[in-house]
């Protein structure tokens, strides 16, 4: 039990991580990225490729962070310099064509099999308690980011996000160039969603292209949704929420005797969509409105 | 190794069935101002209708077709009402998000039902025509020659009929089409009953060509961007268009690249045009 609850909360504290990622895009700027997890996947691949080829992991993560946040500055000038409204769809695609490559560029990514037996960092350190000891890792993450994030929020440059979001010709005509900070808030978050694919693939030491699907996008979107966007506790609030709805729905299995693996997941899915759209219409702000 | 002939006119089959969504796509999208990610799924929805009737209850394709063009129209139209409608003066990003949770809702409906298995219509096997080495499938004639008519219809009404005319003056100016009297909401219903009609025949059709599965227009939606944004968005004629020229680069890129990389295409194509020519090919100066 105590097993389970670890894991659940190391991974609530990972999907945390990418909801505040996401915050700073949507949240904060209004920017649309539907592919928050090909950031996700580009964070966990580039630590867990230099990890198993032997690169210490204070460089490793520092690479992935690196690789994330270029990956989200390419994509952002290409799209925010000329048109905003293909923003959504040159991410969703981006994060379509990157498993699509993660897939089939195996001297690379090794494909299919994925990336096994990812060393755990600092394993010599906490050969009993491990598991604990990284939750702590995460959770420590979580709150550097959250303090980080907020700082930025309240900030000046915070200030200019929020303006962009709401009206930005007034931004513009205040002298502040708005596509600059857009792009930088968007790298933000790409590097804030690489940080979160670093913890995830050292956690499981296993990876493979299909853990990067496009619902894991869907998931983060609601999760910011419902916990509050533009509010960075209701990010991580939402990660709890989202973590205790896809977990309480796998108990439903039990009660409902026609209820297949594919069902359940088609089911979990519907809802998550559904939810996702309701909150939209009725509860824009989410549980915790920006203050 | 086939002529290059063949990867053409493959190329001109796949563009043709892109054709429906991307037109459905691209005028929803000026209606609405904000690109529906659903309509990919409308494919999926159109795909399985038909699969249902022709398997379940033993009706030809033709007539499963025209089923699925119905009930796929009646779901876009009940997905507008139900998830678009109460957004509609909201920013249209929020318009956006609201879209793709409509496409999961609807991706997973169907799987819901019928799982993830690979399906195929139930249709009499016909021997292809072959012409100086070229392979023509008579389906893929009829689809091609289908998604044809269809397009000079869809032009027709926009360019003939009051009510076409209306719709076309309710996505210039929409604050200027209600000041008028136009019933917005009528023309918008009316759009959508007609986008998701010609999404779910082209689902049909795909299903034809190739397999039927719950992802089979999700990945579609790339490429039905690809063909919108080439053809400048709002343009009938500039989507069918795009979506020839996506269609054959498709089909062409797998002379060059993995045929793995096939969807791959539209994304470099989204690029290539956000770099170069951000207003389409057909579309003015913005």
């Amino acid at each position: 039990m105590t097993g389970y609850l670890t894991a659940i909360a190391t991974l609530v504290g990972i999907r945390a991580l990418l909801a505040l990622g996401l915050n700073v895009q949507w949240g904060l700027t209004g920017l649309v990225n539907l592919g928050v997890v090909a950031f996700f996947a580009i964070g966990a691949y580039t630590a867990g490729l230099l990890a198993v080829a032997g690169v210490v992991w204070p460089l490793a993560w520092s690479a992935a962070l690196v690789i994330s946040g270029l990956a989200g500055a390419g994509l952002a000038l290409a799209a925010l310099r000329l048109r905003e409204d293909y923003l959504a769809i040159v991410t969703l695609g981006f994060g379509e064509v990157l498993r699509l490559f993660l897939l089939n560029e195996a001297w690379l990514t090794r494909g299919a099999n994925g990336i096994t037996g990812i060393p755990r960092p600092l394993h010599g350190w906490f050969p009993v308690h491990y598991d604990l000891f990284y939750l702590g890792l995460v959770a420590l993450a979580v709150a550097l980011v959250y303090l980080v994030l907020e700082r930025v929020r309240r900030s000046p440059f915070g200030r200019v996000l929020r303006a962009i979001r709401e009206d930005e010709t007034v931004a513009a005509v205040a002298g502040k160039t708005v596509v600059r900070f857009k792009v930088q808030a968007f790298v933000i978050g790409a590097v804030v969603a690489g940080l979160a694919g670093v913890f995830f693939g050292h956690y499981l030491a296993y990876i493979e292209p299909n853990m990067f699907l496009p619902q894991e996008t869907l998931f983060v979107w609601l999760a910011l949704i419902l916990g509050g966007s533009g509010n960075n506790r209701g990010a991580i609030l939402g990660a709890v929420l989202l973590l205790g709805l896809l977990e309480g729905s796998r108990f439903a299995k039990d009660l409902i005797p026609f209820l297949t693996g594919v069902r359940l997941a088609a089911a979990q899915q519907m809802l998550v969509g559904a939810l996702l759209v309701a909150l939209m219409i009725r509860r824009p702000e989410g549980l915790l409105p920006e203050r | 190794m086939p002529p290059i002939a063949q990867y053409l006119f493959n190329g001109l089959v796949t563009g043709g069935i892109l054709a429906l969504p991307s037109v459905a796509f691209s005028l929803l999208w000026k209606l609405l101002r904000f690109p529906n990610f659903a309509v990919g799924t409308y494919l999926t929805i159109g795909a399985f209708a038909a699969f249902a009737v022709n398997h379940g209850l033993g009706w030809r394709i033709e007539w499963a077709w025209l089923w699925a063009f119905g009930v796929t129209g009646a779901v876009a139209w009940v997905a507008d009402r139900v998830a678009f409608r109460p957004l509609r003066d909201r920013r249209p990003f929020a318009l956006a998000i609201a879209s793709i949770g409509v496409a999961f809702v609807l991706e997973n409906g169907v799987r819901f039902i019928w799982g993830n298995d690979y399906r195929s219509y139930d249709v009499p096997v016909t021997r292809a025509l072959v012409w100086h080495g070229l392979r023509v499938g008579r389906e893929q004639l009829a689809i091609l020659g289908v998604a044809v008519a269809l397009m000079l219809l869809v032009q027709g009404f926009l360019d003939r009929t009051r009510l076409g005319i209306a719709m076309r003056a309710s996505a210039d100016n929409p604050l200027l089409a209600r000041v008028k009297g136009l019933p917005t909401e009528r023309i918008i219903g009316l759009a959508t009953l007609g986008g998701g009609a010609l999404a779910g025949g082209a689902g049909v059709f795909l299903g034809l060509d190739t397999t039927i599965d719950p992802l089979l227009g999700t990945g579609l939606i790339i490429a039905v961007f690809a063909a919108a944004i080439l053809g400048g968005i709002g343009s009938a004629p500039g989507a069918l268009l795009g979506a020839l020229v996506v269609g054959v680069m498709e089909e062409v890129s797998t002379l060059v690249i993995p045929p793995t990389y096939k969807s791959a295409v539209g994304f470099a194509v989204i690029l290539i045009m956000l770099l170069l020519r951000p207003q389409g090919l057909a579309g003015a100066r913005s």
